[in-house]
């Protein structure tokens, strides 16, 4: 199977490339070990908004974001003799990507609110909004205003409940290797998601209810 | 089994993490509890959105510059022992 541009592929510039010109990850994977031009624009153009999205969502900061983009990709460089090719190079630059975040996040100084890290549910994040919500959730992904709207309200949860959120809902790792990336207990890691899904929750509520 | 209650083990109920007993607890609760059904329905519908959630799109101000740069980044990237080397198997085979 070809690698076949997608959506976004649009997101880059750069030369027009025929991306099925690799017939498959394995050919790409030659080509940038070769140092080809078109294979190196076509991995860039793949997969630097998936790694920059994920950036954006942990750090919640354009520059930060831009520049573990660019680390990611520089990595990648570094490692790329030493990669076996197992996982994937969408979730192995997914992989490097979050882990140049958290280590931005680790460097930051600590801005830890109290309430931000409480293990249990605060009174004002008992549900508020209880009007169903009418949309198709595999219809609904596509609508970019609610994609900007659901990228807001992640945006201003606080960076605790945030973090969690993402590694575990959006990007799918479990309990036990979200706790182990930020080095936290699995209960606080279950605890910060269960509140972080209820804020977000009510901010798509109110948004739902207008719509 | 009150709302309360149920509001604190939503997301146990929907990660799968719960004993049964507490499952069947949490069940005949949402079957007779309006406004409980609607929040677990919505969180759920929640989870199943952010899952594939779309990707952030690279400010278009910036997109070339920063393509400019990784491409550059990328192809100037040190020569390694199995670049080298493998230059050099081709090189035995023109």
């Amino acid at each position: 199977m070809g690698l076949h541009l997608s959506h976004e592929s649009r997101a880059m510039p750069g030369p027009t490339i025929d991306l099925t010109i690799y017939e498959n990850e394995e050919a790409l994977l030659t080509g940038l070990r070769r140092r080809d031009p078109d294979a190196c624009a076509c991995l860039i153009k793949r997969f630097a908004p998936l790694v920059y999205a994920q950036a954006m969502r942990l750090l919640g900061d354009a520059d930060e974001a831009e520049g573990v983009l660019q680390q990611t990709f520089i990595k990648a460089c570094d490692k790329l003799d030493t990669y076996e090719g197992r996982s994937g190079l969408g979730s192995w630059l997914y992989r490097i990507a979050t882990n140049e975040a958290l280590m931005h996040l680790r460097q930051r100084s600590p801005r830890v609110d109290l309430d931000d890290v409480a293990e249990t549910i605060q009174t004002d994040e008992m549900p508020q909004r209880l009007t169903p919500w009418t949309f198709d959730p595999a219809t609904a992904a596509l609508n970019s205003e609610l994609r900007t709207v659901l990228e807001q309200a992640l945006a201003s949860l606080p960076e605790t409940l945030r973090v969690v959120f993402v590694l575990r809902d959006i990007q799918g790792l479990s309990a036990k290797e979200t706790a182990a990336a930020l080095g936290l207990g699995e209960s606080a890691v279950k605890v910060r998601l269960h509140r972080a899904r209820l804020r977000l929750r009510e901010l798509l509520s109110a948004y739902m209810q207008e719509h | 089994m009150t709302c309360e209650e149920l509001i604190a083990y939503l997301s146990s109920y929907i990660d799968h993490e719960m004993d049964a007993a507490l499952v069947a607890e949490v069940q005949e609760h949402i079957a007779h509890c309006r406004n409980c059904r609607v929040v677990l329905d919505t969180t759920q519908r929640l989870i199943v959105l952010v899952h594939d959630e779309g990707q952030r799109t690279i400010p278009a101000g910036q997109r070339r510059a920063l393509f400019e740069r990784l491409h550059r980044a990328f192809l100037n990237r040190p020569q390694t022992w199995d670049d080298s080397n493998a230059q050099a198997s081709e090189g035995n085979t023109v």
